[in-house]
């Protein structure tokens, strides 16, 4: 409606109008601020959490294996005796680790190749987005599980490195479409006007504006790379000897028969919180950004 | 012709009209006090910059502000209905379309894309309780025919495969179709090119007269009021600062902010320099000033007075004008 | 109609550049296994005493590939064999082809899947509308952000989830397979009952993944659609609620239809997992089987076929676009 605020455009009053719009949003519904405080403890647990521990987890043989939920064992001793929540903690280091690496080279290729193509329009555009399109296409999980016959991933680092590399498509769409949409508003032939250098432009100008934007993506992109990592370790394709939320459901529902009796239920039940806590910050974090970002939804 | 002229034609009356937005900055009005009377069977035109709130004034004769908008005070009596702005429900929706016909302008997507025009024109006879649905086609097709369409082709296509001259034919056809007399045109040639323009308007003018209808043209050309509109009202900042009939008010305007958009225009004949646009920029719903006259910023007639009292609307013979400067040359 | 064609060919075209790309894919990494299987089993036929000739047609025929030979060679022979749909022979399942194997897979996938993709969508789409409708009260709140975190949370964890309420706990469903083999497969109650049975919880699995999906997305379209001038144009008219409201609804649903077909495509090959926790033996276990136990001709045949539901979804998706979308049909661009 034109009637609405038509307030300049500069980069400044955008930050201050983010900032604003980020305060307003938490304050209408804090719960949402819940999804951050949810995040921030992950990433405490997955840099301090192992620190607590010893390198190998002591089994508790007065316990037993599969022990239910006590004070001592909040989610009962696993196959081995080994405390489950203790398992979580360790194990989150390795999922969040390669959940970063993940996140950096997603960022990384997918901002380059979007602004890239976006930029330069033409063959380029073309050819870099069929290119996107069909990474896009190529069934993810099946193509992990066939890699995994050749590669191993012992290292966190390695797994996010090729997720990274496996699922920059999405954040490289969103990319382009940005700076296309900001081109069509004659953002960048303004600034060229004024005699600014690309560089400029790109680093100082698009980035910036569309760095929100470009975390939502990166957020999604991050969720899913989490469920694959966890999910190809919970199918069993992986090594065993990894420390992870996978590993430690694989052993409960095809060690542990927790398909068939209660026993192991804990030790199945702690990962999956886990995880289940994980998702719901990120979702409250991405509802949280949406509603900052897109006026649309807002609710007036 | 088959429509008397004026037999049916309906005045209208808005009064003290007022119109606010909810914002994270509390309710800001849109359109402040604003009265104006449509003569039966005249053409009125409401110009003013975009964020004038012309656009809004004008949904509010359908009572169909879009929240968080809402009409806070005044009325809008519509000769044969009554207070629009009280009406609610079933009763709302059956005055609209039947009663007063709303024209989009040509480049919003006024049409629903998954459907022929014909299929909706079904849409709006069932909607208003039309038995004779075939009466109704034929009465479409004449009025594509009149504005120089084949209706028959028309009615079988979709809104995208149309020009934007064709669709501005169609939003008035749907508009007219249900005999409404009131007719409300929102920048009726914008995003036209010169020729269509000139079509549309002369087509505006001529059905106008042979349907008998009152007609408020919105529009922030000038050149367009000057056209078709008997009477002529600008709006500024949600206020009308001047209104009267359109050769007087463009001929001398007398509210500085008219007299600037008409220096404003450029000339085809003479020197372009002579045009001067005028200073600022026009407000939006956040910087109109609350208190004193609207105008005042860009004004070169300010007065002290101007910055603590809203000019009210003064009448000086057929014209009203909002201004203290203009009372003050009157009494000297 | 030469739109239609066009599009389509254009589409087939970029199909079989995936399927190109994925069989280049599985060949490289047959190729480059560990321990290289092939040259194993073409050495010990030849310590067997059988002749070189022989040795090399039969790992040929077991692996449906050519053990010997330059890089291009064993490339173009692997190829070949794809248009011939010889995909070598499954060595987990002896003497069948993989493309029979493969056959009998698929139908536990594309029933399960189908059913459980057509009740989420039905679902996702009335709840959307429902949560677009009333986004400013709590309700629309609670369906949105339900929608959100079942869309967020893994597969395997509703999957587990259920498992564990369902068949640990409560114990009222079978915890695996397709049906009871006390019953005689074929068309009599029993056995139909106990397919049933068993199909439940995959199929309300996938039923619950993409539920959240579809309320998400059939929300923000039906937003969109609120806003387009049209819409309001329509009130304006006077045109009445019911008919407004079937205008927003068959406005915002078609963008979903694409998102249909796509998702077919995809889920058979997300199928895994809950193929793997309810050991439903369709696609997706056949292609975690085959890696586990490194049953290389089938890794690469199921792989295959995967990407290739995944490409005919497109154009299926496509086609049906072209089919209820006017704007399409006659070339002009889509919003």
């Amino acid at each position: 409606m034109s009637v609405l605020l038509e307030g300049s455009t500069t980069s400044a009053t955008m930050r201050r109008n983010f900032w604003r719009g980020v305060w307003r949003v938490m304050r209408r519904k804090p719960s949402r601020l819940a999804g951050a405080v949810i995040l921030l403890g992950f990433a405490v647990m997955a840099v301090f959490g192992p620190m607590f521990y010893p390198e190998h987890l002591p089994r508790d043989l007065a316990a037993g294996v599969y022990a239910q939920p006590s004070a001592e064992h909040w989610f009962g001793t696993d196959g081995q005796g080994r405390d489950v929540v203790a398992l979580v903690v360790t194990g989150s280091r390795y999922v969040l680790l390669s959940a970063l690496v993940t996140a950096v080279v997603t960022v990384v290729l997918g901002a380059a190749i979007g602004l890239f193509a976006g930029f330069r329009r033409g063959r380029w555009d073309t050819a870099l987005m069929r290119l996107t399109d069909m990474k896009l296409t190529i069934p993810g999980l099946p193509l992990l599980l066939v890699l995994s016959t050749i590669w191993k991933f012992g290292s966190a680092v390695e797994m996010g490195l090729l997720l990274g590399l496996l699922g920059w498509g999405a954040v490289a769409r969103a990319v382009r479409a940005q700076t296309l949409s900001l081109r069509e508003r004659g953002f960048i032939e303004a600034a060229r006007g004024l005699g600014l250098s690309t560089t400029h432009i790109v680093g100082k100008e698009l980035l910036p504006s569309m760095a929100p934007y470009v975390a939502m993506n990166m957020l999604i992109a991050v969720t899913g790379a989490v469920y694959a990592q966890v999910g190809l370790f919970f199918l069993g394709v992986l090594p065993y000897e990894a420390d992870n939320w996978g590993v430690m459901l694989n052993l409960a529902v095809f060690g542990g028969g927790a398909m068939t009796t209660t026993a192991a239920l804990p030790y199945m039940l702690a990962p999956l919180l886990a995880i289940l806590l994980l998702t719901l910050g990120i979702v409250l974090v991405v509802d949280a950004m949406d509603e900052i970002f897109n006026p649309r939804l807002r609710e007036e | 012709m088959a429509h008397p002229a004026t037999a049916q034609a309906p005045g209208v009356r808005i009064d003290g009209l007022t119109v606010v937005y909810r914002t994270p900055a509390g309710e800001l009005p849109a359109v402040r006090d604003v009265s104006l009377t449509l003569e039966p069977g005249s053409i009125t035109g409401i110009v003013g910059e975009s964020g004038s709130g012309k656009s809004t004034l004008a949904l509010s004769l359908l009572n169909a502000v879009q929240p968080p908008g809402r009409i806070a005070a005044g009325s809008v009596e519509i000769d044969g209905l009554g207070d629009v702005a009280r009406f609610e429900g079933e009763r709302l929706r059956k005055a609209r379309g039947a009663h007063i016909g709303y024209v989009f302008q040509a480049a919003q997507n006024s049409l629903n894309p998954l459907k022929t025009v014909g299929k909706q024109l079904l849409d709006l006879g069932r909607s208003h309780g039309v038995d004779d649905l075939r009466g109704l086609v034929r009465e479409a097709r004449e009025l594509l025919g009149r504005m120089g369409l084949d209706g028959a082709r028309v009615l079988d296509s979709h809104q995208h495969e149309l020009s934007g001259g064709m669709r501005q034919r169609v939003g008035i056809m749907l508009a007219l179709v249900l005999n409404a007399h009131l007719v409300v045109l929102d920048e009726p040639t914008t995003a036209l090119d010169m020729i269509t323009q000139a079509n549309i308007l002369r087509i505006v003018r001529e059905v106008h007269a042979e349907r008998g209808l009152t007609t408020l043209v919105i529009t922030h050309d000038i050149g367009v009021v000057a056209e078709v509109a008997d009477r002529l009202a600008v709006m500024y900042g949600g206020r009308l600062v001047e209104q009267g009939p359109t050769r007087e008010v463009l001929g001398a305007p007398s509210h500085p902010y008219t007299r600037g958009l008409i220096t404003a225009i450029p000339r085809l004949t003479g020197d372009i320099d002579e045009a001067r646009a005028l200073p600022g920029r026009p407000p939006t719903l956040v910087t109109v000033p609350k208190e004193g006259c609207v105008f005042r910023e860009r004004c070169a007639l300010r007065m002290d007075v101007c910055d603590t009292d809203d000019p009210a609307a003064a009448e000086h013979g057929a014209r009203v004008v909002a201004c203290h400067a203009v009372k003050v040359r009157e009494h000297a | 109609m030469t739109i239609i064609a066009r599009r389509l060919a254009g589409h087939a075209a970029r199909g079989i550049v995936m399927v190109f790309a994925v069989a280049t894919i599985s060949f490289f990494i047959i190729r480059n296994i560990p321990g290289d299987p092939m040259a194993a089993r073409y050495q010990k036929l030849l310590e067997q005493g059988m002749s070189p000739e022989a040795a090399e047609r039969a790992t040929t025929v077991m692996y449906g590939f050519m053990p010997k030979g330059t890089l291009w060679e064993q490339y173009t022979d692997y190829i070949a064999g794809l248009f011939t749909f010889d995909l070598g022979v499954s060595v987990t399942n002896p003497g069948t082809p993989v493309t029979e194997v493969l056959g009998e897979a698929a139908k536990w996938t594309v029933l399960p899947v189908l059913a459980g993709t057509l009740l989420s969508f039905l679902l996702g789409v009335v709840m959307g509308v429902y949560a677009a409708v009333k986004r400013t009260g709590k309700l629309g709140d609670l369906l949105a952000i339900s929608g959100s975190l079942l869309h967020g949370v893994p597969q395997y964890v509703l999957a587990l989830l259920m498992m564990a309420i369902f068949t640990t706990i409560l114990a009222v469903l079978p915890a695996g397979g397709t049906a009871d083999i006390l019953f005689e497969p074929g068309f009599n109650a029993g056995y139909i009952g106990s397919l049933i049975e068993h199909a439940t919880l995959p199929v309300l699995t996938y039923a619950l993944a993409s539920y959240g999906g579809w309320t998400l997305a059939m929300k923000s379209s039906v937003v969109t659609v609120l806003g387009d001038d049209f819409i309001l144009a329509a009130e304006l008219r006077g045109l009445k609620r019911s008919i407004v409201f079937r205008y927003v609804a068959r406005n915002a649903i078609l963008p979903l239809f694409t998102i249909l077909a796509l998702s077919l495509g995809m889920l058979f090959g997300g199928a895994i997992f809950i193929e793997k926790i309810f050991n439903y033996p369709g696609l997706g276990f056949l292609l975690l089987e085959s890696v586990t136990n490194r049953d290389y001709a089938l890794m690469g045949g199921a792989f295959l076929l995967i990407t290739l539901a995944i490409v005919v979804a497109n154009i299926l998706a496509d086609l049906f676009y072209t089919v209820i979308d006017p704007r399409v049909r006659s070339g002009g661009e889509v919003s």
